[in-house]
């Protein structure tokens, strides 16, 4: 029998040798193991939007480990996903970018949320010359800072509203006046102007432009106003919470016009199940779309393949924030399997390289790092289902008139 | 006909407001408590009635049925439980409480109805009613019967009933109340009960308008806060007036110089009335 000094001597032991055999095989662990970041804003009001995202990136690394892993001149390599939430807090994003970089030695990242925060997370990419992929950022001031380590998956906002407008002139000849309610936000904001423009510019009038302020409770005196201007055509940005309850208050006073469009509540599918009858004719535009057909050389594969996977996993329909989320992690393999090495350069010049088919669509990055190889489909929702009116090789049914 | 429009737009905005503060302004009036879990207790009475209807066919009225009891319970509890432990501290307690217990609410919700919006809609719907080219909708109307009727119970609760007359005096002079043989405990759980009744009630409401989701608990907090300030503490019509003045510069400022400005305009009232009127438009002194 062992004395009782002894005995706690060898558990000590025993414990350090666990803790130094477990090290050893973290270590080991790590070695082959590709870490990216993706700083999101899990918590606080743009949780909803994080919360899709972060299942894009893992179905991505779910699918990527699956086979295998990331193959880096001939040896495979893990993919761990490193999060940090940043509250829906903008300077926190950059704090958690500068974190992830310097102390969680992640490998590449992933942009933050939005348009505002991915810009502002991207100063400290560039400055640790971090290769940078942003899911969600569409307005081109993030672009335009000439950061050489930053891309994004979203084509400018005018790539939505321009054909959008072209087949309302075409097919809707009636629709002479337009009125635009945005909710005053960077993105929503964004695309509400640039479809003044391309509605001025296609000469339709715009009767009505102004912004709602973010957490509006009620529309009903915004709405008694454009019912008073009889526009054919009611333009309305906002994220689902504020489209449902305008679409509500719309029927609520009666209001009727040939076309009312809405980004991006009809691109989610929560929308089209709570707005319900109300959601039938209601038009819309996003960067992708699930009933889209690409054969793609990515992870994913076909666009169907995508959906499909997605759906076994989630139980529900991807919406263009997903899809965008995975197709970044697509990407990132694609670059660092043909770099063959994780050299911050080399993966960088290979993403500025691309010119490749995905599930999401052909993918091309122009010089200021968005992608400019993608035209944004435009839908409208007949059947409480999602029908694709542009572009034509996707083309799914002929745009309905009348909102009631 | 566009200014008829916006005034009956305001006047039913306005008792949907009511609704809203009224719970928050009894509990803030009686206990001096601000009470940051009254989001939360809406958006819970949302999601009651949402599920009643959506799994059980059981529409809204006969959830307030459902609703008032169970908030009712779940109010007393909190405060016999919680709240009276530290009832006498100075206010910043009372609020710091009722702000981590909304965080646990809000997040318990999130966590268990996930972050979408839902919507109540009503098979077949309740529409509107169109007179002289003046819409207005009927779950507005039926809200606005509502605020009255809730206003009107509170009203004959605090002035007639025995529980209500003890509510009174305590908020009164609780020394007094005491030694009145008025149990305080049980008068101070029974207020906030009745809060939290009347946030559930709306909540329930609310379902049939608003999209449901936990993240809008702070939008109904933050108006219901103004109108309390505007309407006054201490008075049952307070939230009433509060709610219909909130509305009209509302619906005013958004039809002249544009919605994003409403906002703006109903804060800078929010500050006038802080600095000119602190009881508020129907509040009595003391209380502010």
């Amino acid at each position: 029998m062992l004395h009782p000094t002894s005995q706690r001597f060898s558990l000590i032991a025993a414990l350090a040798m666990t803790a130094v055999i477990g090290c050893g095989a973290s270590l080991a662990r790590a070695a082959d193991v590709i870490r990216f970041g993706a700083p999101l804003p899990l918590t606080g009001p743009l949780a909803p939007e994080a919360l899709k995202q972060q299942q894009g990136y893992d179905l991505w690394a779910e699918q990527a480990n699956k086979a295998g892993g990331i193959s880096v001149g001939g040896k495979k390599y893990q993919v761990e996903i490193v999060y940090v939430d940043y509250q829906s807090n903008t300077p926190r994003a950059v704090q958690a970018a500068e974190q992830m970089i310097t102390q969680d030695n992640v490998n590449f990242l992933f942009g933050a949320f939005g348009s505002g925060a991915a810009k502002a997370a991207s100063t400290v990419s560039e400055k640790y010359k971090v290769p940078t992929l942003a899911a969600t950022a569409s307005s081109s001031q993030v672009y335009d800072q000439g950061y050489k380590y930053l891309f994004g998956t979203f084509t400018p906002n005018d790539t939505l509203t321009t054909p959008l407008t072209e087949i309302i002139r075409k097919q809707a000849p009636d629709v002479k006046k337009v009125a635009i309610l945005a909710r005053n936000d960077l993105f929503p904001l964004a695309i509400a102007q640039e479809m003044d423009k391309s509605a001025k510019a296609n000469g339709l009038e715009v009767v009505y432009f102004e912004k709602y302020a973010i957490g509006t409770l009620d529309h009903s005196a915004t709405l008694s106003q454009i019912k008073s201007l009889a526009p054919q055509w009611i333009f309305i940005t906002g994220y689902t919470n504020d489209l449902l309850l305008v679409r509500k208050q719309m029927v609520d006073q009666e209001i009727k016009a040939s076309v009312v469009t809405m980004i991006a509540g009809p691109a989610y599918q929560d929308f089209i199940e709570a707005a319900g009858q109300s959601a039938e004719n209601l038009t819309s535009a996003s960067w992708w779309h699930p009933a889209e057909r690409y054969d793609g050389k990515d992870i994913f594969g076909s666009t169907e393949n995508f959906v499909k996977l997605f759906r076994d996993k989630y139980h529900s329909e991807p919406d263009y924030g997903q899809a965008s989320a995975a197709v970044c992690g697509a990407l990132f393999q694609l670059a660092i399997e043909r770099a063959g090495s994780l050299d911050h350069d080399k993966v960088r010049d290979e993403l500025a390289k691309l010119d490749v088919v995905t599930f999401f669509g052909p993918v091309k990055f122009g010089a200021n790092g968005q992608i400019n190889s993608l035209d944004p489909p435009v839908f409208q929702i007949q059947g409480a289902k999602p029908v694709v009116l542009f572009p034509p090789v996707i083309k799914q049914g002929e745009l309905k008139l009348g909102v009631n | 006909m566009l200014t008829a429009q916006l005034l009956i737009n305001a006047l039913v905005l306005g008792c949907l407001y009511a609704c809203i503060a009224i719970g928050f302004s009894l509990v803030w009036g009686v206990l001096n408590v601000i009470n940051l879990i009254h989001g939360s207790f809406i958006v819970l009475g949302a999601y009651l009635a949402f599920g009643l209807y959506q799994w059980l066919a059981i529409p809204p009225w006969y959830a307030w049925v459902v609703a008032a009891p169970l908030f009712f319970i779940v109010g007393y509890g909190l405060q016999r439980l919680l709240l009276n432990r530290v009832i006498t501290a100075p206010v910043l307690v009372t609020l710091t409480l009722t702000f981590g217990l909304d965080l646990i609410l809000n997040n318990a919700m999130i966590y268990a109805f996930k972050a979408d919006y839902r919507k109540l809609t009503l098979r077949p719907p309740l529409g509107s009613l169109s007179l002289f080219g003046v819409v207005v909708p009927v779950d507005r109307l039926i809200a606005t019967g509502l605020a009255l009727a809730l206003t009107g119970v509170l009203y004959w609760l605090l002035r007639r009933s025995r529980v209500g007359r003890a509510i009174v005096a305590v908020r009164l002079d609780r020394d007094a109340a005491v030694l009145m043989g008025v149990n305080v405990k049980s008068i101070y759980a029974t207020a906030f009960g009745l809060g939290a009744a009347l946030a559930g009630c709306a909540g329930v409401l609310m379902a049939l308008i608003f999209p449901i989701s936990a993240l809008t608990s702070s939008s109904y907090l933050g108006k219901a806060f103004v109108v309390c300030v505007l309407g006054g503490l201490g008075s049952v019509s307070g939230a009433l007036a509060g709610g219909l003045l909130l509305a009209l510069v509302e619906g005013i400022g958004s039809a002249t110089i544009g919605p994003s400005h409403a906002t703006t305009l109903s804060f800078a009232l929010l500050i006038v009335f802080l600095i000119v009127r602190p009881q508020g438009l129907l509040g009595r002194k003391g209380f502010e």
